[in-house]
């Protein structure tokens, strides 16, 4: 009797418990101990694999290197073209901007990251990367490559951090549509797509549209590229649109992230 | 020796399924395989020492993991108190019992993240892939959990791990 009753009691405790970390996201300030003591082999396992790996594809595997590099000097003259016209139109941007008194934009310091490990399960979609807070790390920064926005900081230890990705369930990016204009979340959903949530079936969104972060959740700068419109659907009784993107990142082979550190308080008061 | 031995094929696991087995496309959706590891240690040591273990490998889980804290924690708890509560009443030199306790246990694990994503997760749904999640981490663990459970017992056989839990430890080779 007393052996069933203190199975429940624990059972009980044990759901609460869940529950409340579920919800709060809280470690109990545990959170890093893991991280610590794990990241060092992670670390060392990771740069050896791509050791091997750079040995083999700078020494051995040069065959269509010659070929590739011919289609990349093609392409590279096209976007120095197309370079040279950002370039003019970026210096007409600063021109008017200065005729209308914007203040400039506060420049954020960028750290590059390796990744040395990602999620056990099948189910969270979480990265462990090799910066922590003696790199100026802290939760909730966001992490970005040229590409697209990767995810943000959800755990920083000393020198190792874990990153939770876009495309998490428990993740959600307030966004626009480059195009239109019109502004919904993106939450996470699977391994190669997310849900573009709360748009407005009044707004114009079409297939392809580039989905771009709106600034507004307080995370990631607005701007940052997330991914394209891969399908529309439409629910009679629904006033919202059922919109599934494609991320422009390719979570699956990440290697090296950048995590944008918050600007400077120093720089803010300067132009104050 | 026991200690070191432990230690070595934790870690190993850890890193085996946090850092090489996501980059190897044919290998996706694998199973966590410390869950042998736990029933392992649960079958062949004494509690002053399994238990500790399997906690702190559930410490380090939770922590490597973007999983609510306390959810590898719980389960490996329970996966070592359900395992040392049948080992009382079954033979555990019984292939077919290992067998099945591994495979099992990967699939209470799946039912609890699924019970986290639909009742304590921000969307509370049940998530789109969770039918593939789960068949794929099914059909590994029975094609390698047995084998994987087994293949450690042989291993601490020959290299001479002393045990001197409650229970002795099976015969891995039949």
């Amino acid at each position: 009797m007393v052996l069933i009753v203190g199975v429940i009691i624990l059972i009980t405790v044990n759901v609460i418990l869940l529950s409340f970390s579920s919800k709060s996201q809280s470690t109990f300030g545990l959170g890093r101990v893991g991280l610590s003591l794990v990241s060092p082999f992670q670390e060392l396992v990771t740069r050896s694999i791509r050791f091997a790996r750079d040995i083999w594809e700078h020494y051995f595997f040069l065959v269509s290197v010659a070929h590739e590099n011919k289609n990349l000097k093609k392409s590279l003259n096209q976007f120095v073209g197309k370079s040279n016209q950002w370039h003019e139109m970026d210096l007409a941007n600063s021109r008017l901007r200065n005729l209308l008194n914007f203040q400039k934009a506060p420049t954020n310091k960028v750290v590059a990251a390796e990744v040395i490990g990602k999620d056990p399960s099948g189910w969270f979609k979480t990265i462990i990367i090799d910066k922590g807070k003696s790199d100026g790390l802290q939760k909730g920064l966001p992490v970005v490559l040229p590409t697209g926005i990767v995810g943000q900081v959800i755990e920083a230890a000393g020198h190792y951090s874990k990153v939770m990705l876009v495309i998490d369930r428990n993740s959600a990016v307030d966004a626009l549509v480059q195009r239109s204009r019109a502004r919904g979340i993106i939450k996470g959903e699977s391994a190669d797509q997310c849900r573009f949530e709360f748009v407005l079936r009044k707004h114009d969104v079409q297939i392809d549209d580039t989905v771009i972060a709106s600034g507004l959740d307080g995370v990631y700068p607005k701007g940052l590229r997330i991914g394209r419109v891969a399908d529309i659907s439409q629910r009679n009784s629904d006033i919202f649109y059922e919109i599934t993107v494609a991320p422009f990142v390719d979570y699956e082979k990440l290697e090296e992230v950048l995590v944008i550190l918050p600007p400077q308080k120093q720089n803010i008061a300067s132009q104050q | 020796m026991r200690y070191g031995f432990y230690i070595s094929i934790s870690l190993f696991l850890l890193i085996l399924q946090t850092t090489i087995l996501p980059y190897i496309p044919v290998v996706q959706g694998m199973y966590d395989l410390l869950i042998p590891f736990v029933i392992f240690i649960s079958i062949c040591l004494p509690i002053r020492e399994s238990l500790p273990f399997a906690l702190a490998l559930g410490l380090i889980m939770d922590n490597l993991s973007g999983s609510p804290f306390g959810l590898y924690l719980t389960f490996y708890l329970w996966l070592f108190i359900s395992v040392r509560f049948i080992i009382k009443f079954l033979r555990v030199s019984n292939k077919f019992f290992l067998s099945v306790v591994v495979i099992f246990a990967v699939l209470v694990e799946n039912i609890l993240m699924i019970a986290i994503f639909t009742f304590f997760g921000p969307v509370r749904q049940l998530p789109v892939d969770a039918f593939v999640v789960v068949t794929q981490q099914f059909l590994w663990a029975l094609a390698t959990g047995p084998v994987f459970l087994l293949s450690l017992l042989a291993l601490a056989k020959r290299l001479n791990i002393q045990w001197d839990g409650a229970a002795q430890p099976p015969n891995a080779y039949g």
